[in-house]
């Protein structure tokens, strides 16, 4: 009970006095008003990393490379990894805005693209090697022109639907499974560039900021509009997670903690019954799977604006790690420091398994004894996360360099600063 | 079960009672139980056919040109999964074979025309008529006949994944097992056809089935006997397209109406005797053994556990329909009564001019209990300052191990007493306070509330009526803009503005809270003062002002303010408390059935009331819940759903209707829905809880059992080591 007391503002120590001092005589007002809510709850401190925050950004990571090679319909609906993203996204770009909105977005995407030429340097020089060129729409000015897409992603950046897979040793769609992640830095470029319009809309008129992007979500995907084309599936995207961006910043705003605490935990359960419902109604592709969370944009936007809701209602603003949660500092801190390479390149890493796998079916030994291994989809992931490793390492320093650190091979600290400090 | 009752003890329970570790145990246990026997019964009375969402696809390109223009076996096991072989029957060959049985109408009847024929056919069954119809599976499989699998609930397996595919083989198969002792390596998909009818989406479920080691079987011929075409449409349909033709025949032996299905057999079979025909099993068409062979050892005993507990969930089934009913009854009735009486209590009370009697001016005495309260105490007395009726205030601190009687020391109110005693309970402290109240009106309150200015006078004026010996206040959530709070301010509304309304109507207040009550000394002498018998002493001592025929009522304006408890494991502990205390404390006025007078009235009218609403409703309460979770699952979603919503409605309406009578906002009920879920499941296992320790705390330690250290500790014991 003397957790709540505090809570509720009565305890003040043990100075009888000033425990005095906070009694008053109107009798129900510090009941009906506790009087926590006059000063705003204290917000992390600049420069003091919210734990909490990095530890949803690591799962968001970890859930995203395990979706994309098991495919599990029901990982999303566990953890909706992009809404997340985005509304952690928002939340440090409304900390950001205090400073001049201009610095900031350019500041955003200096760090946000220098990783993604690195990537396009790559990806494209292996398509063209592959086959790919100005003559494969047959419109080689297009194609030119597209190629502006990947210095500035404000559309999806143009790939290669159909290569020769290098002989055979990769699929001829390896380009289309590499660039899944590109629509991510295309949606998150949009966001950055309305953020400073976005937070002023919801400094005005909060409640209603919040639904809007639902509300176009919901019209976007009524039927009603043709959602072909490269300006629709930016809509698109746009729309399914706005909401979560701006939750971000209104979690940043303080918005969420003025409201009685009973609200949100109250309405999730119905918004993420909604958004599960407008799920299970949705046509799907392949009947044997069911309905996937990421192929119905209405409901992921529902779902993830229900889950976001509750992972930032929580969000206990942990300076330090939790116990059970310290001895994974090491990856968490890894993960959070090459967030971008690790999401950029993890669909590469998963790609070139298949090549690096098959020669194994030839190995009579191998075939005879460990089929079931072969054929396990846990195989790729286990040969993924070690060339994971090595992209951060060839590629991971451009994010430092983008950020203006000194670049570093690999940082996964030595020791739990946690433990250091206590 | 509104009331407040010391929840500053709960804080620092005994380590038993705050938290055993298997408290969720055997609740939880119970409750997982009957959702497997739910699900067991619900997959074996699934009616065939009830599972009608299909597959549509148009395209094949993924399946073999081999099998689509192959004969009706498809066989894809081991080596064969990237090349599968198709089998044909033999010329002058054909097999009957019966989908969906089988069913106690019109399976035996067609046993007995093949048995006449002194043919041998296959039935294709499903686990779940299997599992019902354990006579009619051995009949089949002693008169030579054949089974395959038609899985066990006739889902289109194209629509679900390969666990659920896993899933519906095993099952079907352990039924057999169990009921037959026989395993079956045929499988026909439901909703299939002729081999040409596979499509992108029906293709991968044969293949995987081939995996698992099954022959899948289509058919060459369709009579489309569920339509009931007509006798002569079916027997049409049988006949091959090329005279010689070895076929294989599609009908039904249950599902429906199966009549005319019965009436073409012998004369499909007359006819193609004719023809010159022979008629086999598939396993002797292809020449290739029974495809049923016998299971021993384990799998047949895991099979006869799987029947038996099948067949016991079937059982069992009226009876949670007869509880889901009662509950049903309980909640309704105890709404709708709530609802007239609360009107009438309201109509009564708040009737222009309306009074008790003469307005009470008298000076009353307020007894605080307070036990280590430091962080309250000086709110309780600044607010009891600001009464607008006379009052004295005795402060017993009940041994307090930190500033509490200091602060009241050094606040020196001139209207304040205080009285130090060592460590002896509530009831104790309440006791000392009483004898050394000045005046004959007492009122009793925690050490964590606050009063408004006219709370006391509120609560005393109702002893202006000589037979009133008591009076319960009006008690409050202050911290209820956290969930928890949010929570029991809703059932702290509904509790004060809908029970207690009721049972003053009724003469049967079971509970003066805590928190905030009135009593005239005469009557709590007369009763022998508070008692510690119970973990419920204010229920104890309502009780017993009861059977000494006060009468007690509720003043509705003398509001008082509590802190409600802040955390799950905190409410459960102070729910776990009050109602093993009312259970306590119901057991020991129990003799209040069998009395005269206004104990006997509160024995016949009170005491079944408590009992049924707070202490049996509660344990059955969750099946609202399973019957919602089951009935989405098996019978129809959106009717469940429906339903589950409407009860929900219905607490919701009395909620709304709480609030406005107490002119509380209703944007709380916001929270409702999970408040109710909640709440089902935590009384749910409260009064498991409670139960268990009545029936195993033991009879013997009944009177005395806080010193036994079973869950009474409570009091003394943990007040010591409290810091």
């Amino acid at each position: 009970m003397t957790s709540t007391a505090e809570h509720e503002g009565y305890a003040s120590g043990t100075d009888p006095t000033a425990t005095l001092k906070l009694r008053t005589i109107t009798v129900p007002e510090p009941f009906v008003h506790p009087p926590e809510e006059a000063e705003p709850a204290p917000v992390v401190r600049r420069g003091v990393r919210d734990r909490y925050l990095d530890l949803l950004r690591a799962l968001a990571l970890v859930r995203v490379v395990i979706y994309h090679n098991f495919g599990w319909t029901w990982l999303p609906l566990l953890f909706p990894s992009m809404g997340v993203m985005f509304a952690l996204a928002g939340s440090l770009m409304a900390r950001s805005l205090n400073r001049p909105a201009w610095s900031v977005i350019r500041g955003r995407m200096r760090r946000l693209l220098p990783p993604m030429w690195m990537f396009g340097a790559v990806v494209l020089t292996a398509m063209i090697a592959d086959g790919w060129g100005p003559h494969a729409e047959g419109h080689p000015n297009w194609w030119w022109g597209k190629l502006a897409f990947w210095v500035l992603p404000l559309s999806t950046p143009p790939f290669a639907d159909t290569v020769h897979g290098f002989s055979g040793h990769l699929p001829t769609s390896w380009a289309e499974q590499c660039v899944v992640p590109l629509w991510y830095l295309r949606a998150y470029l949009w966001y950055v560039l309305l953020s400073p319009l976005m937070l002023k809309a919801i400094r005005r008129l909060p409640w209603v900021t919040l639904a809007v992007p639902l509300v176009l979500s919901a019209v976007l995907n009524s039927g009603l509009v043709d959602q072909s084309g490269r300006i629709m599936e930016t809509a698109t995207d746009f729309t399914t997670f706005g909401s979560c961006w701006l939750l971000g910043m209104a979690h940043q705003e303080g918005l969420l903690r003025r409201i009685p605490q009973y609200v949100v935990p109250s309405l999730a359960p119905l918004v993420l019954a909604a958004g599960f419902w407008w799920l299970q109604q949705a046509p799907v592709d392949d009947p044997r799977v069911g309905p996937d969370l990421e192929a119905v944009p209405l409901a992921q936007a529902i779902w993830s604006f229900g889950c976001v809701m509750l992972l930032l209602h929580l969000s206990p603003s942990w300076e330090r790690w939790p116990k059970p949660l310290e001895r994974f500092n090491g990856v968490i801190t890894l993960l959070n420091s090459r967030a971008v390479t690790v999401y950029l390149w993890h669909c590469v890493a998963l790609v070139l398994t298949e090549p690096l796998i098959n020669p194994l079916w030839d190995n009579p030994f191998i075939y005879a004894h460990f089929r079931g291994v072969l054929t396990s989809q846990w195989l790729p992931l286990f040969v993924a996360v070690p060339l994971i490793a090595v992209a951060l390492l060839l590629f991971g320093w451009v994010e430092d360099t983008a950020a203006k650190r000194s670049p570093r091979l690999f940082p996964y600290p030595r020791r739990s600063k946690g433990r250091r400090r206590a | 079960m509104s009331r407040h009752q010391r929840p500053r003890q709960s804080v620092l329970r005994p380590r038993r009672l705050a938290a055993p570790p298997l408290r969720f145990f055997l609740p939880l246990s119970v409750l997982v139980t009957l959702l497997a026997l739910m699900v067991l019964r619900g997959m074996a009375n699934n009616e065939v056919f009830h599972d009608e969402k299909v597959a549509v696809s148009v395209d094949k390109t993924t399946v073999p040109k081999s099998v689509l223009e192959g004969g009706p076996v498809v066989d894809s096991r081991g080596d064969k999964q990237d090349a599968p072989v198709s089998y044909t029957v033999p010329d002058k060959t054909v097999v009957l074979t019966f989908d969906d049985g089988p069913s106690t109408d019109w399976t035996p009847k067609i046993l007995d025309v093949l048995a006449k024929e002194h043919i041998q056919a296959d039935f294709f069954v499903t686990g779940s008529m299997t599992t019902r119809n354990p006579a009619l599976i051995r009949r089949i499989v002693a008169e030579g006949h054949e089974i395959g699998v038609h899985t066990y609930t006739h889902p289109d397996l194209a629509l679900h994944n390969n666990m659920r595919l896993g899933w519906e083989l095993g099952e079907t198969q352990l039924a057999l097992a169990g009921v037959a002792g026989i395993h079956s390596s045929l499988f026909r998909p439901p909703y299939s056809s002729t081999a040409d009818a596979l499509d992108d989406w029906s293709w991968p479920v044969t293949k995987e089935v081939g995996k698992d080691g099954y022959l899948v079987a289509f058919i060459d011929k369709d009579t489309d006997d569920w339509k009931r075409p007509g006798v002569n449409a079916i027997v049409k349909a049988a006949m091959p397209d090329l005279a010689g033709q070895g076929e294989m025949i599609l009908l039904h032996d249950a599902g429906g109406n199966r009549a005319q299905t019965l009436a073409a057999l012998p004369i499909i079979i007359d006819k193609l005797k004719a023809e010159g025909y022979t008629f086999k099993t598939i396993g002797q068409a292809l020449g290739a053994g029974s495809a049923n062979t016998k299971v021993t050892g384990s799998t047949l005993w895991a099979g006869k556990a799987f029947v038996w507990a099948t067949t016991f969930s079937v059982g069992l089934m009226p009876w949670l329909v007869v509880v889901l009913a009662v509950v049903g009854v309980l909640v309704f009735g105890r709404f709708a009564l709530m609802l007239v009486l609360s009107l009438i209590h309201v109509r009564r009370t708040r009737k222009p001019g309306f009074s008790w009697g003469a307005p009470v001016t008298e000076p009353v005495s307020v007894i605080v209990p307070a036990y280590n309260e430091q962080e309250c105490i000086a709110n309780t007395l600044l607010s009891l300052a600001a009464s607008d009726h006379p009052i004295e205030v005795i402060v017993v601190d009940d041994g307090s191990s930190d500033d509490t009687a200091a602060l009241v020391e050094e606040m020196d109110l001139p209207m304040v007493r205080l009285i130090r005693q060592p460590n002896s309970g509530k009831p104790a402290a309440l006791n000392t306070g009483v004898a050394a109240a000045s005046y004959d009106l007492i009122v009793m309150m925690d050490g964590d509330t606050v009063f408004e200015p006219a709370t006391v006078r509120e609560l005393v004026q109702p002893f202006g009526d000589p037979r009133i010996g008591a009076v319960a206040g009006n008690a409050k959530v202050g911290n209820r803009d956290t969930l928890i709070g949010a929570w029991q301010h809703i059932e702290y509304v509904m509790g004060f503005n809908l029970d207690r309304r009721m049972y003053d109507v009724l003469d049967c207040m079971p509970t003066i809270p805590g928190a905030v009550g009135a009593f005239r000394r005469e009557a709590l002498h007369q009763v022998g003062g508070m008692s510690d018998d119970t973990l419920a002493e204010d229920t104890d001592v309502t009780m017993a002002l009861h059977r000494a025929g006060w009468k007690i009522v509720y003043a509705e304006n003398a509001r008082a303010w509590t802190e409600a408890p802040g955390s799950m494991s905190q409410l459960w502990s102070q729910r776990y408390r009050w109602s093993y205390g009312t259970m306590q404390a119901m057991w020991k006025h129990r003799h209040a059935f069998f009395e005269r007078g206004p104990g006997g009235r509160f024995g016949r009218i009170g005491l079944p009331f408590v009992a049924l609403f707070m202490v049996f409703t509660p344990l059955l309460a969750p099946a609202i819940d399973i019957a919602m979770v089951y009935g989405v699952f098996f019978v129809d979603p959106y009717k469940s759903l429906l339903a589950w919503f409407a009860v929900l409605a219905l607490q919701g309406f009395c909620a709304w209707w709480s609030f406005r009578l107490d002119r509380e906002k209703a944007w709380y009920l916001i929270t409702l829905p999970v408040q109710q879920v909640v709440y089902r499941v935590l009384m749910y296992m409260v009064l498991l809880q409670s139960w268990i320790t009545a029936l195993t705390g033991g009879r013997l330690r009944w009177q005395k059992l806080r010193r036994t250290g079973e869950v009474g500790l409570d009091v003394t014991t943990t007040e010591a080591v409290q810091s």
